[in-house]
């Protein structure tokens, strides 16, 4: 009956209020800020007495002579994170589950979770030195097959793949964890069922593993696509170079380095505001698509 | 238990190898870092240290560790995350646990799920963060430190997708009999979500722990600095393009490259420390897969 | 040049004003005494800023408030700054002698103990949330984007009326650029921090060692260096049988005070990044210079000679330093400083190796000048409405009586004898153009007396390390580069003699179009320049540069700066 229902669902509704209550203080007020975007932003003047500019901060950002290739350059190093960036996990994930000693999986757990403490600062340091052309040992490992040394971070056809690759390796612990958890939740008699059939482990992995993450997998990707306009500023600003600007330079930098000449809260708002609506749109397309494909509602 | 074929021992044998290259892969620059932070600064600024510390000297902990606010900032620490993970924790909980349910059991269920991740997309900026800050009456309090984070989405999502993932048949039964939601939600539902549970509670931990930049702007007193923080605060920059005279005396002491390494370590340290216990957790199967289709 | 002479005039200036008012410090005390007891009306009169045309006799520089006013504050302290035991920076010695000798209680909103970059961003969310204090210490932009907001008091009027003539002519030695600086629209919007440009000259550093040992001269004209440069990089000076050092050291930024290229590119009578007058008297920005072209060829072949690291292109400054402390490197244009970073970690490591700086040497007959950049760097301003603009004034007073004008037991104020900087506790600050070089035309005399006696704490620590040095410790070697007879400051005196500086002749605050149009120039040089550099580009892409720097705003900026210079 309808009272009932509607008594049943009130424990639900004090349930979310706390954090409603906290969201819409700390998360939704600052919206108001948003508004900067569209407006030439003075401090001493109360919010919503600015001069209204419209949209000539995203049209200042786009008429700056290298707005297409940052751009293009973001879409690219952030798309390759968000697939490499989900692939190494999962197969590292996979791999790890079939460790037999205890002791060794969780040595393994810890230890891949470790780069992720490392900040960029001190690592740009480190990579520029393994990566270097000339005394580096990668390019020395390189040697020994016979392969010519690659200038990693001064080349233009290196850079982005560089900054992929070492940033899935300080954060593929991440990932590993959260599937190696929702790889505890799936039931143990399906796998002891599929022995007594006598299904090889590979067999196993792909009816029994796969599908059994398989949500894990879609929520991870989704929420990652949010990540579609967010190449790493941290990362990419400590090693990048004007030598390789024209591959490596992304949105984030470029915008910090109009913020230098002047505090550009207007423009960083801006920007802001359209990365938002990007991963926006990403995110609510992958939401339908799960559910009406799958049946799958991703949250 | 399962009986391993040849082609399985193989397989086997490679996985291990390549599981310890990687993890080798990982520890090698953490050897180098910690090499580093108890090396002689010229040694280090020269270049010449790898995984073994050359002209060895603790100075760089020292240096960290002797100051007073190193300990004022330790105390902040704790408290941030003491304090923030048990208020983040039971925020999960209470906001994952309806927001698991389908939308005959709560009507307004997406309607929330929605208004909860549009915060993660959208983000108001930097100064009206700060003004919002300021007008709740929490600057320069651990409350800064905490409310504002308060709300992990991410952390949310997680979980709620573990409690589906809970054989609808649990409920059931239990409002069967005669159990509320709360009593489901931290009887049933909760016990059985260790795995999820530790996994969010260490991220939440490790992401207090290293929180730096809201310490920096909302504290207005040097001890409400958390560790984080503080440790940002003593590198010494080189901003090579304008050193003033009077900075002279100040690149005579300690070098940049030790220091920051030693920050390091003295950050990251306790959660290193921390990680391997919760592991526990993760390895602590679901056992009742009883009720099953 | 006029820096010199302006230099010389406000010497003699001062020493005449010194020993006017100290004739007249009689007086003085009278004059705090009938101050202190009429202070309220005093107070109320410079708030008005009805006095400042009887400037003079009515407001005593000095004079103390009574009762006491508060004034807020906000900060920084940099990272090395340190405390008497049992202070901080909420409670010292500055913050006691406000009060006792001005009746001025200082209180701090916050302050900041860290690198400046991160002090800058606290700010900048507090000025951009109107959460100021009475006086803030900014940078340039922030004072800019403050002036624009309307944030900040106009203090021409207390500053005509309060400051002492001590102050106005040290303020005005440098030819009232620095105040300028300060000045929209013809009022003083802060007190400029003074501090020395002549500091930040860039020297040629050389490896001595390498030089003894190929047998070369010292580098009087470019070709010298030109010379040394191959010499370093094709002759094996470190006598290790191996091709693996280089003859000049460059960062991935092109500028900086260490391994930048701004000593390279004044040999060819190229600048970087500032104004110079054209023939006909306009101002033309230096970038776009024929000689920059002329300089960049030659940085072009000796990159591919290998005289310059091939990956010198993502390499910051604590990488090339890593280079240059190994032994990998034996040339580079810095600043006075280096030799305690990063060359200290380089003799410690090898106690046989030696520099030693000399002057930029030209490419011509025409004698090279150094750039420098602008000095101040920081301002003092005062919020809008404070109950008390002309406080900020008094302290600047008190700071320039206490430590050039009558210095005042220095080892509290100064420095300790523990080595405490306790100076750095002084809200406003500002030390004369010549303040590092003072300590060495001070130091140099007593080095062949033998005699420390009366040397001020700082300068008796550079005596200290000279003399170590001297003695085979090689911890003093830095301090002894720098101040010594073979150091940075004897060539930057040779400088000043042959008036071998040149200043940027714009000193205002950055233009509209800078602020839109910056930074995109920016990178399109670096960008430009770095492909030039490593050969990834023609030297001929440098006339397209110049093309595109006009189109993209270059021209633009420069009619806004010479409208700004029409008006000086």
């Amino acid at each position: 009956m309808g009272l009932r229902k509607w008594r049943r669902e009130i424990p639900l509704h004090m349930m979310i209020l706390p954090g409603l209550v906290l969201i819409l203080i700390y998360s939704y007020v600052p919206f108001f800020g948003l508004t900067m975007a569209f407006q030439k932003f003075l401090p001493a003047r109360p919010f919503f007495d600015n001069p209204w500019v419209g949209l000539e901060h995203f049209r200042y950002v786009w008429d700056m002579p290298n707005s297409l290739r940052v751009l293009w350059n973001t879409l690219y190093i952030a798309s390759l994170k968000i697939v490499v960036g989900q692939l190494v996990p999962i197969a590292v994930a996979l791999l790890l589950n079939e460790l037999r000693k205890e002791w060794l999986k969780r040595g393994v757990q810890t230890l891949i979770y470790l780069p992720h403490f490392l900040s960029w600062i001190i690592l740009g340091g480190i990579l520029i030195d393994i990566l270097s052309p000339s005394q580096g040992i990668v390019n020395q490992l390189l040697g020994v097959f016979g392969i010519e040394p690659i200038y990693f971070l001064g080349d233009n056809r290196w850079f982005p793949i560089t900054i992929v690759i070492s940033d899935v390796w300080k954060e593929f612990g991440f990932n590993t964890i959260v599937y190696l958890a929702a790889l505890t939740g799936i039931n143990p008699s399906l796998y002891e069922a599929a022995v007594i059939d006598g299904a090889s482990r590979w067999k196993q992995t792909l009816n029994i593993t796969l599908p059994g993450i398989l949500p894990i997998v879609v929520l991870l990707a989704t929420l990652s696509l949010g990540n579609v306009l967010n190449a790493g500023f941290d990362q990419v600003f400590n090693l990048y170079s004007p030598s390789v600007y024209e591959s490596g330079d992304i949105i984030d930098t470029l915008v910090y380095r109009v913020g230098l000449e002047q505090a550009q809260y207007s423009v960083a708002t801006a920007i802001g505001l359209f990365k938002s609506i990007v991963s926006c749109v990403m995110i609510s397309l992958s939401y339908f698509l799960a559910y009406r494909l799958a049946n799958y509602r991703i949250f | 238990m399962i009986r391993m074929s040849m082609g399985y021992r193989v397989f086997n044998a490679f996985n291990i190898l390549f599981l310890v290259a990687l993890s080798f892969a990982c520890l090698l620059p953490i050897i180098h870092i910690l090499a580093i932070s108890l090396s002689g600064s010229s040694e280090a600024g020269a270049g010449l240290v790898s995984l073994w510390p050359v002209g060895f000297t603790t100075s760089s902990y020292e240096f960290i560790l002797k100051k007073p606010e190193f300990l004022t900032s330790i105390g902040v620490t704790l408290q941030r995350v003491a304090l923030g993970t048990v208020v983040g924790m039971l925020i999960t909980l209470l906001v994952a646990y309806p927001l698991s349910k389908e939308t005959h059991a709560f009507r307004m269920r997406t309607i929330y799920a929605w208004a909860f991740v549009f915060t993660i997309l959208f983000n108001g900026g930097l100064i009206p963060w700060y003004m919002t800050i300021k007008w709740t009456g929490i600057m320069d309090t651990i409350w800064a430190l905490v409310l504002p984070g308060a709300v992990p989405v991410f952390n949310i999502i997680l979980l709620l997708n573990f409690f589906r993932g809970l054989p609808k048949e649990l409920e059931e039964s239990a409002s069967i009999d005669g159990a509320g939601h709360w009593t489901t939600l931290w009887r049933i539902y909760a016990p059985l979500s260790m795995p999820a549970i530790a996994t969010i509670m260490l991220f939440t931990i490790v992401n207090h722990w290293n929180s730096w930049f809201d310490g920096l702007i909302l504290m207005k007193s040097h001890d409400n600095y958390p560790l984080s923080t503080y440790l940002q605060t003593i590198l010494v920059r080189m901003d090579l393009t304008s050193v003033t005279g009077e900075a002279l005396n100040n690149l005579r002491e300690v070098s940049d490259r030790t220091a920051k390494a030693a920050q390091i370590f003295v950050g990251a340290l306790p959660i290193m420390l921390v990680y391997p216990f919760l592991q526990r957790y993760f390895v602590k199967g679901i056992v009742m897969g009883s009720v099953k289709e | 040049m006029k820096m010199t002479r302006t230099v010389a005039t406000a010497a003699t200036t001062a020493l005449l004003l010194a020993t006017v008012l100290s004739a007249c410090s009689g007086g003085n005390n009278g004059n705090q005494a009938s101050s202190s007891s009429s202070a309220p009306a005093e107070s109320s009169a410079a708030a008005s800023g009805s006095a400042t045309e009887s400037s003079a006799p009515a407001i005593d520089p000095l004079g103390k408030y009574d009762p006491p006013i508060e004034v807020t504050a906000i900060r920084p302290y940099d990272e090395m700054t340190k405390f008497v035991e049992g202070q901080n920076a909420d409670n010292n010695e500055w913050i006691s002698v406000y009060e006792e000798k001005l009746g001025i209680k200082l209180k701090h909103a916050w302050t900041f103990q860290g690198p400046g970059e991160q002090y800058d961003q606290k700010l900048n969310v507090a000025i951009a949330s109107n959460d100021l204090a009475d006086i803030m210490a900014v940078n340039p932009n922030q004072m800019k984007q403050m002036v624009e907001a309307g944030q900040l008091e106009d203090i021409s009027g207390v500053y005509e009326s309060t400051a002492s003539e001590f102050v106005k002519t040290s303020m005005n030695a440098d030819g009232g650029v620095s105040l300028k600086s300060a000045t929209f629209d013809g009022k003083l919007m802060g007190i400029p921090r003074l501090g020395s440009d002549i500091d930040n000259v860039a020297l040629l550093w050389v490896r001595t060692d390498w030089l003894e040992k190929l047998g070369l001269p010292e580098p009087k004209t470019m070709s010298d260096v030109l010379a040394i440069s191959k010499a370093f990089t094709t002759q094996d000076p470190d006598g290790n049988g191996k091709a693996d050092t280089s003859g000049l050291a460059l960062t991935k930024d092109l500028e900086g005070g260490f391994a930048g290229f701004e000593g390279f590119l004044n040999g060819y009578h190229a600048y970087f990044n500032i104004w110079i007058k054209d023939a006909s008297g306009q101002l033309v920005n230096s970038n776009i210079q024929p000689e920059m072209k002329a300089a960049l060829a030659e940085m072009q072949r000796m990159y591919k000679d290998k005289e310059i690291d091939k990956e010198f292109g993502t390499k910051d400054g604590t990488k090339v330093a890593e280079a240059v402390t190994s032994g990998k490197i034996g040339m580079y244009y810095g600043q006075m400083w280096t030799p305690l970073w990063p060359l200290q970690g380089g003799k410690d490591l090898d106690p046989n190796m030696q520099w030693r700086p000399f002057a930029i040497t030209s490419v011509d007959d025409k004698p090279a000048l150094g750039q420098v950049p602008f000095s101040v760097n920081q301002y003092y301003v005062v919020k809008k409405g404070a109950k008390n603009p002309e406080a900020a004034i008094k302290m600047l007073n008190l700071w320039f009586d206490m430590r050039y004008d009558h210095p005042y037991q220095e080892e509290v104020y100064g420095a300790t004898k523990d080595g405490i900087e306790t100076f750095k506790h002084s809200l406003i600050a500002g030390a004369p153009i010549t303040y590092n070089i003072d300590k060495y035309r001070t130091v140099t005399p007593r080095l062949d007396s033998k005699d420390p006696s009366g040397l001020k704490p700082d300068v008796q620590l550079i005596y200290d390390d000279i003399m170590r040095y001297r003695e085979g410790d090689n911890k003093g070697w830095g301090n002894e580069r720098v101040f010594g007879p073979e150091g940075s400051f004897t060539v930057i005196e040779k400088y000043l003699e042959t008036n071998s500086i040149l200043r940027n002749e714009f000193y205002g605050a950055p233009t509209a179009t800078i602020g839109e149009k910056g930074a995109t120039l920016m990178t399109l040089l670096k960008e430009t320049f770095t492909k030039i550099i490593m050969g990834a580009a023609p030297i001929d892409d440098f006339d397209k540069f110049v093309t595109d720097w006009k189109k993209l705003g270059g021209d633009q900026i420069t009619q806004e700066i010479n409208d700004w210079y029409a008006q000086q």
